[in-house]
């Protein structure tokens, strides 16, 4: 942060600080670090599948253990973080606070951080992000999936205490003089998105418990070997992580509500709308988890109310997408790194929002269940629109941050290398899914259609990988070398905006 | 207003109902192909879904040309230098 560049101070006081943005910038570095690790995972994954038969991963428990981490680390590790570094970042100075409600919570919900990953990372389990019974209980081997259970245990008292922090803060911290309805929609988001967390998380929690008891044999919850019913644990995992998918992307659609219109050069265009959307989609979450399980066997009038449900939530989305559109219309807008980042995050969140709206329809989903279609789905939502967001918000931090300006041509560079890659790997899945090739799989027959869609998709992520080394090169040297920013409009964009810079770092 | 009741009204008639009565159908036991009413729904749905789609693309990529900053029709909003844009602790 730029406090640095004025008056530097070591590594281990920022480390050790309790406030607000210095944990923030922990949050976001440990963040970025993590994405850079799980793409590299996802790279080795694709490598694997450019041809048929094994490649450079040596046999299918090794791959099966390779996507486990890319998915758990990116999902957990990547977007939480990066969300609750932001709002750790901008909530209090946005609600007018000198710092969240409980400083040392908050340390203590990041530094709980590295030790989940590193059981995380050091145990490399083999069970899916999902961790399946009867799989996980019976077979998988320990202490890796143990391992992975614990580190996804302090994960969750992690999001819930920074939840709880947000909350706090934003109902009880915020200045007097501001009411709930003038909040910015970021903060908004934060605050729908912790809510959800609040409810949704615990089932988890409680998931993970049982799993683990089943896994020593003191239980048999979800063991059919003793009667337990294996369903049940996807109907606890997806009530958490159903709505899971709107704390991930709620976030990254408020830091879009940032960018927009500061770039527009125009307020947004309905400010109460976004605050409408934010909360119905946090109330749709709950109502649509089994549309997940739409193959398990429940009844066609049960698929049928979750497919509504399902559907319930494309208004809302839609109502930030025209939010959206109508703020740049009639704008002078500034396409420098955020904007264009932000403009391809809600053209991918479209796409991946209609893929979603097909898969929802139970039928379809027959056909394409298990498939890669649901692989390009969701990717295209966590990489197209929640990561295109958050990296938007990255480069729109940076000069707050560092006190100095990025290349915005390798910015550029990146943009349009990330953007070609993410429509050649997911759209590609879409259609390798609508043409039957299962998801998970180490190996696959050498049908020519499914080779050249595989290839196409590999060297879209390989393009990818390449802008995000370019990414990370232009942060390293921009942050060392860059040219010193314009602190009070770094793009020139004029106007007065929220200058985090300019807070001071009292000591708690 | 009217617009949104009339495109949700297409929306339920190309889309809900039919699902709905074909959940129903297969719940009392009557006869169903169920490949042609899934390929049926997946092609009324992919049209719906592409027509949107291009509507919204389409938009998306005339608002960029013409609203960038670069345009030679670009002009200033009528909110800079007014103070409207500002929002400081």
């Amino acid at each position: 942060m730029v406090l640095e560049l004025h008056k530097p101070r070591p590594i281990w006081v920022i480390m050790f600080s309790t406030h607000h943005t210095d944990i923030g910038l922990l949050y976001m570095i440990t963040s970025i670090a993590f994405l850079f690790l799980g793409g590299t995972l996802a790279l080795a994954i694709r490598a694997e599948l450019f041809f048929p038969g094994a490649q450079i991963i040596a046999d299918s428990m090794t791959f099966n253990r390779m996507f486990t981490v890319h998915g758990t680390t990116l999902i957990f590790l990547f977007i939480l973080p990066f969300a609750a570094g932001v709002g750790n970042y901008l909530v209090p100075i946005m609600v007018r606070y000198k710092d969240m409600a409980y400083p040392k919570l908050n340390a203590i919900a990041f530094w709980m951080i590295p030790p989940a990953a590193a059981l995380v990372w050091l145990g490399f389990a083999d069970f899916t992000w999902y961790a399946y019974p009867p799989y996980s209980v019976i077979s998988a081997p320990a202490p890796a999936a143990d391992m992975w259970i614990f580190g996804l245990k302090i994960l969750g008292v992690s999001s819930v205490l920074g939840a709880i922090n947000f909350i706090v803060t934003i109902l009880k911290c915020k200045h007097p003089d501001l009411p709930l309805s003038k909040l910015p929609l970021f903060v908004w988001s934060i605050f729908t998105s912790s809510l959800i967390i609040l409810v949704a998380i615990p089932t988890f929690a409680a998931a993970l418990l049982m799993l683990l008891t089943d896994r020593l044999g003191v239980s048999g919850f979800f063991n059919p070997a003793v009667g337990g019913d294996p369903i049940a644990y996807q109907h606890l995992f997806w009530f958490t992580f159903h709505p899971e998918v709107y704390v991930l992307v709620i976030p990254a659609i408020g830091m879009m509500y940032e960018i927009i219109p500061r770039f527009s050069r125009k307020p947004i265009f309905s400010h109460s709308s976004g605050v409408i959307a934010f909360v119905l989609l946090a109330i749709v979450s709950f109502a649509s988890w089994a549309h997940h399980m739409y193959a398990t066997g429940m009844t066609f009038t049960v698929k049928t109310v979750f497919m509504i449900g399902t559907l319930a939530a494309v208004p809302a989305s839609a109502m930030h997408v025209f939010n959206f559109l109508a703020t740049m219309w009639g704008g002078r807008i500034k396409f420098t790194a955020p904007m264009k980042w932000s403009v391809g995050g809600i053209a991918l969140f479209f796409a991946a929002g209609a893929g979603g709206v097909v898969n929802s329809a139970m039928p379809l989903d027959f056909i394409t269940h298990d498939t890669y279609w649901v692989v390009g789905h969701f990717h295209l939502f966590v990489m197209g629109t929640i990561a295109f967001g958050s990296i938007a918000f990255f480069y729109y931090l940076f000069p707050y941050i560092t006190g100095r300006m990025y290349n915005e041509k390798l910015a550029d560079i990146h943009f349009y290398l990330s953007f070609v890659g993410a429509v050649m790997v997911f759209f590609t899945q879409h259609v390798l899914g609508l043409y039957g090739m299962p998801r998970r799989v180490f190996d696959y027959p050498a049908i020519p259609e499914w080779i050249v869609m595989n290839q196409i998709a590999t060297v879209g992520a390989m393009i990818m990988g390449a802008s995000m080394a370019i990414f990370l090169y232009n942060m390293i040297y921009s942050s060392a070398k860059g040219k010193p920013a314009n602190m009070d409009d770094p793009w020139g964009l004029g106007g007065k905006y929220y200058y985090p810079y300019q807070r001071k770092n009292p000591r708690h | 207003m009217r617009a949104v009741c009339s495109l949700s009204l297409v929306l339920m008639i190309l889309v809900i109902l039919p699902t709905v009565n074909l959940a129903f159908g297969a719940e009392v036991g009557e006869y169903l192909d169920r490949r042609v009413e899934i390929w049926n729904l997946f092609f009324r749905m992919m049209v719906v879904a592409f027509t949107i789609g291009a509507v919204v693309s389409g938009t998306m990529i005339w608002l960029v040309i013409r609203f960038r900053e670069s345009n030679p029709k670009a002009t200033p909003t009528k909110y800079e230098g007014t103070g409207e844009l500002d929002r400081y602790e």
